[in-house]
């Protein structure tokens, strides 16, 4: 299956991505329900995408009391807004953080791949967020060991 | 002859085994089901409560779902006896059932306190979908519901009775509420969001008798004044729904005692859910957790081994979260674990509280309040279950997290705790959609 792949090096922080998934998702250009979502590092230097990496086990979707999260036709974890019943087990289930709740609605929601066009990719300028068919992998883990170096030293 | 596996108990550690059942077996077995009740998710009941799902909407296997399935059900019937030296159980209707392998998954009930007139006309326990039934009619508008105890349970369905319109007062024995949920800091933040709302909260308070007055009722206490209502609600404790079993070899201490693949002391019984005392994650002690995650995922790991598979269930993380008049309350793992180093932080402008356990440089326990309308809360929900249940070395991150508790991110990206979980699955293998489930094998 394709699955967003993030490069975070070239991501600016222009924060469209949150701007198009938002409008994808919801109708709306409102980023606080963006469910990529931008990251600042290292003082506002450098930014960085994260979203759902559509893991194997689906944490979000085994822990659903009724079967509301599914398997999309790109193979996208997707949540069925019938049968959601909003009782956030999907949003501690979830280890990477990427399952949302919208408490107007009171349904969970999440990425979803937008049924196979992602939005963020199309609208990111830099192809700092491709749509490819690739494994999914930690896509941050490296730049954010590097771009963290000096927060971290300020820690100890 | 193909196997014949039953399954006792239609709650969600028996619908998981079975589910998995026909995921993983390679040759079609015979599933047998007995359940007391028609198999639906609790979890959902307090929104079956509040009237915004149908009672339809309860249920996790109609009829013809379970007939899809292959399974054999017998509704409504319990089982007696459980005859491990001749592999067959005894139903209360007579019904014999020979079988190869069985899983017990018969769940808990609630109990009340043992106090005068807790078994008496408007007062209710919430745990079934009959408690429930019984109780959606009885909160109307205007109407004062007292609630006994102020556990999870308790709080499952708290924003259900204030949004019928009914006015609310929790009534709790102990100092505080949520005593096994979250810490004092938590729970005095939480009270005062109560009281915000509206809601009454008395604690160290213990119920002498409940009493009729004219139509409605009287709580009266072992100290301090009566309280007159409409509607008690006991939400004052589970237990094991395992007396049915005693007499038979299955070792029971605090639950039946399984292995790592969920085996009991009979090699052919399996335990999952609440009646299992497994392993806990954090711990790697045995322990009953009783909680949903914790019975989905035992049921799972129960149904591939009855397959025929060999999965090691590396243990289960207690996870709990609470919404409370739009205040999320949340906490992992081993939150309460008195010998571990901890770094807590209150926010002074807002509801916000977040406290972290550790033990060496590795996160085991959390708890987290805010907002539910503040995304990085929500996120951030999901990322410390993440460190604790990945369990990462979070080297010079621990004492940046020990200072900013509030920003979980950084660290959790750059301990490379995606690149830990990735790998995890609960079965060695992708999970299958709901509807995915094979039905002719």
């Amino acid at each position: 299956m394709s699955v967003l792949k993030l490069h975070p090096e070239k991501c600016t922080g222009c924060l469209r991505c949150e701007l198009a998934c938002s409008y994808m998702q919801t109708g709306e250009y409102q980023p606080a329900k963006s469910v990529i979502r931008v990251s600042p590092f290292e003082g506002h230097t450098s930014y960085a995408p994260y979203t759902c990496t559509q893991c194997a086990e689906g944490w979000c979707m085994t822990a659903c009391p009724v079967g509301a999260i599914t398997i999309n036709a790109v193979g996208a974890k997707d949540v069925l807004d019938d049968k959601c019943v909003g009782c956030k087990l999907c949003t501690i289930a979830c280890p990477y953080g990427t399952m949302f709740y919208d408490p107007a609605t009171r349904k969970a929601f999440k990425c979803n791949l937008c049924g196979g066009a992602p939005a963020c990719a199309e609208a990111c300028p830099t192809a700092a967020i491709t749509y490819e068919d690739v494994a999914t992998a930690d896509w941050l883990g490296d730049f954010a060991v590097e771009r963290t170096a000096r927060v971290l030293a300020e820690a100890r | 002859m193909a196997a014949r596996h039953l399954v006792i108990g239609g709650g969600t550690a028996g619908m998981n085994a079975i589910r998995t059942i026909r995921e993983e077996e390679s040759e079609r077995s015979s599933i047998t089901l007995v359940s007391a009740e028609r198999p639906y998710s609790r979890m959902v009941l307090p929104y079956y409560l509040d009237r915004s799902i149908a009672e339809s909407h309860v249920f996790t296997a109609t009829g013809k779902v379970l007939a899809d399935w292959g399974v054999t059900a017998h509704l409504g019937k319990r089982v007696t006896a459980l005859d491990t030296s001749a592999s067959a159980c005894t139903l209360d209707d007579g019904t014999t059932i020979p079988y190869d392998d069985c899983l017990i998954a018969t769940g808990s009930s609630a109990v009340r306190a043992p106090v005068p007139g807790a078994d008496g006309r408007g007062v209710h326990s919430f745990w079934t979908l009959d408690e429930a039934r019984g109780v959606i009619t009885q909160i109307q508008p205007g109407g004062h519901v007292v609630m006994v105890g102020a556990g999870f349970i308790a709080f499952t369905i708290l924003n259900s009775i204030l949004s019928l319109g009914a006015k609310l007062t929790i009534v709790e024995i102990a100092p505080r509420i949520l005593p096994r949920m979250i810490d004092d800091t938590g729970a005095a933040l939480v009270q005062a969001w109560l009281k915000e709302h509206g809601v009454a909260v008395r604690t160290g308070a213990k119920v002498a008798r409940i009493e009729d007055v004219k139509g409605r009722k009287r709580l009266k206490f072992a100290a301090g004044g009566d309280l007159v209502c409409d509607v008690v609600i006991m939400a004052t404790g589970i237990k094991t729904n395992l007396e049915w079993l005693k007499g038979s070899p299955v070792k029971v201490n605090q639950g039946i005692v399984v292995d790592e693949y969920l085996r009991s002391s009979v090699p052919n019984v399996y335990a999952a859910g609440d009646v299992a005392e497994g392993r806990d994650l954090i711990s790697q002690k045995a322990a009953v957790h009783a909680i949903e995650p914790t019975a989905q995922e035992h049921g799972r790991i129960v149904g591939a081994n009855m397959a025929g598979k060999n999965v090691r269930y590396r243990g289960s993380l207690i996870i709990n979260i609470v919404e409370v008049c739009h205040l999320d309350v949340a906490s992992f793992g081993a939150w309460d674990d008195t010998g571990a180093e901890a770094a807590s932080s209150v926010k002074a402008d807002r509801p916000a509280y977040r406290k972290l356990l550790w033990r060496g440089d590795r996160l085991t326990g959390a708890i987290i309040l805010g907002r539910s309308s503040d995304i990085w809360t929500v996120n951030d929900v999901g990322m410390l279950k993440g460190l604790v249940q990945s369990g990462v070395s979070l080297g010079r991150w621990k004492a940046y997290l020990k200072k900013n508790p509030f920003d979980v991110k950084p660290a959790f990206i750059a301990a490379k705790t995606t690149s830990t979980l990735l790998p995890e699955t609960v079965l060695g293998r992708p999970s299958k959609a709901p509807g995915e489930t094979p039905v002719a094998v």
